[in-house]
C-alpha cells in the first residue's frame, strides 16, 4: 500500500515539474536553429500550385519553399538542411507558437490581429499579392459589377474572404458567397459550375486556370480587388532571426539590381564590379558577423537559388507554367514595388 | 496515529482523495503554465474577440449575418445550422429507418431482400464519401439559366432546389418553430384535464394564428404572400432555395443514418415477444394495427437506449459538413480560428456547443427511457 501511495505521489510530481519547466530556455531562435543544424519551415497540406507543391519526384518546390532553401543555406550554408513541415493555412499559427516550425514562409498577409493580438513578428514584405476575381468565359463579363447576384467562391479563413467582402460593400455589388476549407474542394466546385466566379490571390487563380480542361474557359478579370504584403513571419521577440531573414530577401533583390546571378556569382564574387556587390559577396568582409552568420552567406544563397527575379521567373514566372507577369513584384527601377535595403 | 493507518477504511479515503488532489492540481498547473505562456508569447486571451466583427461572410444561415455580424453571432449562426440539418437528420433517418426494419421483418421475400441491400449498401459505404457523392450529383445539374423547371414555381440548376414559400423571414421561423414547440408542451400539460379533440384544434388554431400574424407583419410592405422563385440575372430571387450544400449533407446524413436506425429498430422489433404479436393476431387485429398498437410500443423499449447513442452520433456527423462547403459549426469555429486565432478559445466553444446539444439529446432520451421502462425492473 505504502509503495502505490508513493508511485501516485512520485508520478504526480513529475508530471507537474514537467508542465513547469517547458519554458526554461531563454536562447534566441536563431542560435537553436544553428545547434540543431536544421531549418524547419512552412509547406502546405496538399497543394498550393506555385509556391507549395510536390512535384513528380516526390520532391518540394514553388516560390516560397525557394525562400525557405534560401532561407537554409543563409543560416546553415546549404539547402538540404531544410525540413518541410506539411501544414494548413489554420495550423500554421499555432504551429510556430508551439515551435514546430522556426519560421513561415506561407504567403501570409501582413494583418493587424496577426501582427499584434497573435504574437507574430513579420519580415519586410516578400511578395505583393494582389487579389483578382475569375471568372466563366462563356458569362461576358467584364468587370467584377456584371456578375452582380452571381456566386462567389473562396477559400474558407483567410484574408480573401475580408478582402472580397469589403470590396462587394464599398461598390454595393449584392452577391452571395460561398467558402470551402480546401483549395482542391474549391476548384472542384468552379469547375462544375457551383460557382460563377471564385475570389482570390492573382497566383492561385493563375494555377487554377492553366489545370482547367480548358483553360479558355476561364478568365481572370481586370479589376483588383486589393493588395496584400506578404510577409516571413517568426515568433513576437526574435529579433536576431528577424534580421537574417530581412535582409536574405534585400540580398536576393540586391543580387537582381546589380545583375548577379546563380551563374555569374563566382566570377562577381572574384572581381566585383562595384564595393557594395563585394560587401553582399563576402570579397570584403561585414555581411555575415553583424548577423552572426558566416561571411560568404549570401554568395552560398545566390549560388543555391539565383536572385529574385531567377527565383520568381523559375517557379511563377515565364519559365513555370502559370505563366504569371511580374508586375508590382519587379524591382522599382522596373516598374515594380520591391528595392533593396542599404547594405553599408 | 499508527492506528489510523492501520484502518482499512482511512487508508482507502486518504488514498481517494489524495488520488483526486493529484488529479486537480494537475489540471490547474498546466492550466497556469499554459497562460502563462501564451502571455509569454505576446498572444491575446480571452472572449474579448466575440464582442469584434468578423468582417467575412457566412453564405448560410437561418439568422441574418453579415461581415458587420460579431463573432459571437456568427458562432450562433453556426450552432443554430448544425442543429437544423441535424435535427432533420434524425427525424427523417427516423423514419425511414423504421420503413427499412419494417421491410426487413415482412414476411415478403422481396421487400425483405430490398431491405437488406439498401442497409449493406448505406451502411458500408463511409459517410463523408455518400456526402461528397450527392454534393457532386447536385452541382453538376445545369446553371440557373437552363435549370429544369416545374410549372414555373420549381427549379432544379446547381444552385439548389428553388421553390414558392410563404413570405416570411429566418426571424419568423424561429419565432414559428418557438411556437410550436410552446404547442406541444401544451398538448402534453393539459393531457389529463380536456378532450384531445379540442385541444389539438386550440394547439393548431394557436400556431396558425402566429403564423398569419408573422406574415402579414414580416414581409416587405406591398409583396405577394407567397412568394415565388424567378430567373433575375445570374440568380433566382424570391421563395425558398435549398442550397446544394445543403441538401447534399442532409441526404447524404439522412440515407447513412437510417440504415444504422433501421438496423436498430429491426432489433428492436425482434425482440417482442412472438405470443404477444399471436395473441393480437387472434384477437382478429390486422398486421397494420399488430404494428401499431403491439409490436412498435413494445419494441420501442428495447431499442431506444441504442437510439441514443445513435442520435448522438449522427448529431457529431454534420461536421462532415466542412468538406461540402456548409458553415455548420464546426466550419464556423474553424473559419473563426484562422481568422481571430484564438485557438484555445474557440476549441472551448466547440466543444461546449456539442456537449450542450449531445447532453440535451441525452438528457430528454433518459427521460423518455424513465417513461417508458417496465416499473420495478432495472
Amino acid at each position: 500500500m505504502k509503495t502505490k501511495l508513493t508511485n501516485l505521489l512520485t508520478a504526480g510530481a513529475i508530471a507537474f515539474g514537467s508542465a513547469t519547466a517547458v519554458h526554461a530556455q531563454d536562447q534566441g531562435l536563431l542560435d537553436t536553429i544553428i545547434e540543431r543544424d536544421s531549418l524547419l519551415c512552412t509547406g502546405h497540406n496538399g497543394s498550393y500550385l506555385g509556391f507549395a507543391e510536390v512535384d513528380g519526384a516526390g520532391e518540394w518546390q514553388g516560390f516560397d519553399i525557394e525562400f525557405c532553401k534560401a532561407l537554409a543555406t543563409a543560416i546553415l550554408g546549404s539547402p538540404d538542411k531544410l525540413q518541410i513541415i506539411p501544414l494548413s493555412w489554420a495550423q500554421r499559427f499555432p504551429a510556430i507558437q508551439s515551435g514546430d516550425i522556426d519560421v513561415i514562409i506561407k504567403v501570409t498577409g501582413w494583418t493587424m490581429t496577426r501582427d499584434t493580438e497573435l504574437g507574430l513578428q513579420y519580415s519586410r514584405p516578400y511578395f505583393i499579392g494582389p487579389f483578382y476575381v475569375m471568372s466563366k468565359t462563356e458569362l461576358g463579363a467584364t468587370g467584377i459589377a456584371d456578375l452582380e447576384g452571381g456566386v462567389f467562391c473562396v477559400n474558407a479563413g483567410t484574408t480573401v474572404e475580408r478582402v472580397l467582402t469589403d470590396y462587394m460593400e464599398t461598390n454595393g455589388i449584392d452577391y452571395e458567397p460561398l467558402a470551402f476549407e480546401k483549395g482542391e474542394e474549391l476548384r472542384a466546385a468552379f469547375y462544375a459550375g457551383r460557382c460563377d466566379a471564385i475570389a482570390g490571390f492573382g497566383p492561385f487563380l493563375s494555377a487554377t486556370r492553366v489545370n482547367a480542361d480548358n483553360p479558355d474557359d476561364f478568365e481572370i478579370l481586370g479589376d483588383v480587388l486589393a493588395l496584400e504584403p506578404e510577409g516571413i513571419v517568426v515568433k513576437q521577440g526574435e529579433d536576431d532571426l528577424l534580421d537574417v531573414v530581412n535582409w536574405m530577401v534585400s540580398a536576393l533583390l540586391m543580387a537582381e539590381e546589380n545583375g548577379v546571378t546563380q551563374a555569374n556569382v563566382d566570377e562577381m564574387k572574384a572581381n566585383p564590379p562595384t564595393a557594395s556587390v563585394g560587401r553582399l559577396l563576402g570579397s570584403t568582409p561585414g555581411v555575415g558577423t553583424r548577423l552572426g552568420l558566416s561571411d560568404d552567406w549570401a554568395y552560398n544563397v545566390i549560388k543555391t537559388v539565383g536572385n529574385y527575379g531567377e527565383i520568381y521567373e523559375r517557379t511563377v514566372g515565364e519559365g513555370s507554367r502559370y505563366k504569371l507577369p511580374r508586375g508590382l513584384n519587379n524591382l522599382w527601377s522596373n516598374g515594380g514595388l520591391l528595392y533593396p535595403l542599404v547594405l553599408d | 496515529m499508527s492506528q489510523l493507518f492501520s484502518s482499512q477504511k482511512f487508508r482507502r479515503t486518504a488514498l481517494q482523495g489524495g488520488f483526486i488532489l493529484g488529479v486537480v492540481a494537475l489540471i490547474v498547473s498546466t492550466v497556469l503554465v499554459g497562460k502563462s505562456n501564451i502571455a509569454d508569447q505576446g498572444m491575446a486571451t480571452g472572449f474579448g474577440f466575440l464582442e469584434q466583427t468578423t468582417g467575412w461572410p457566412v453564405n448560410f444561415s437561418i439568422i441574418e449575418v453579415t461581415g458587420r455580424s460579431t463573432y459571437a453571432l456568427v458562432l450562433w449562426a453556426g450552432l443554430l445550422n448544425t442543429m437544423l440539418v441535424g435535427f432533420l437528420t434524425l427525424i427523417f433517418a427516423t423514419i425511414l429507418g423504421l420503413v427499412l426494419a419494417l421491410m426487413r421483418v415482412s414476411s415478403n421475400t422481396l421487400i425483405k431482400l430490398v431491405g437488406a441491400s439498401y442497409v449493406e449498401v448505406f451502411r458500408n459505404v463511409p459517410v463523408i464519401l455518400q456526402v461528397f457523392f450527392w454534393y457532386a450529383i447536385l452541382t453538376h445539374l445545369p446553371s440557373p439559366k437552363q435549370a429544369y423547371s416545374l410549372g414555373e414555381s420549381f427549379y432544379l440548376s446547381n444552385r439548389g432546389i428553388m421553390m414558392p414559400a410563404p413570405a416570411l423571414s429566418g426571424g419568423d421561423v424561429l419565432w414559428l418553430t418557438a411556437s410550436v414547440i410552446l404547442a406541444v408542451i401544451f398538448l402534453l400539460l393539459t393531457r389529463k384535464h380536456l378532450q384531445s379533440g379540442p385541444r389539438w384544434a386550440i394547439a393548431a388554431g394557436a400556431i396558425f394564428i402566429v403564423f398569419c400574424i408573422l406574415l402579414l407583419t414580416g414581409r416587405e410592405p406591398d409583396s405577394a404572400l407567397i412568394s415565388v422563385p424567378q430567373l433575375k440575372g445570374l440568380r433566382f430571387v424570391g421563395g425558398i432555395t435549398l442550397k446544394p450544400e445543403f441538401t447534399a449533407l442532409l441526404v447524404g446524413l439522412t440515407l447513412f443514418g437510417a440504415s444504422y436506425i433501421g438496423e436498430i429498430i429491426r432489433g428492436g422489433l425482434l425482440s417482442v415477444d412472438r405470443g404477444k404479436l399471436e395473441a393480437g393476431r387472434a384477437l382478429g387485429f390486422s398486421t397494420l394495427q399488430i404494428n401499431r398498437l403491439i409490436r412498435i410500443p413494445l419494441a420501442f423499449r428495447a431499442m431506444l437506449p441504442s437510439l441514443t447513442n445513435q442520435y448522438i452520433w449522427l448529431m457529431k456527423g454534420t461536421t462532415v459538413g466542412i468538406a461540402v462547403g456548409y458553415p455548420d459549426y464546426f466550419a464556423i469555429v474553424s473559419t473563426s480560428i484562422n481568422q481571430s486565432g484564438q485557438t484555445m478559445e474557440l476549441l472551448a466553444l466547440l466543444m461546449g456547443g456539442f456537449i450542450l446539444i449531445n447532453y440535451s439529446i441525452g438528457f430528454l432520451m433518459n427521460l423518455l427511457n424513465e417513461r417508458i421502462k417496465l416499473k420495478g425492473r432495472n
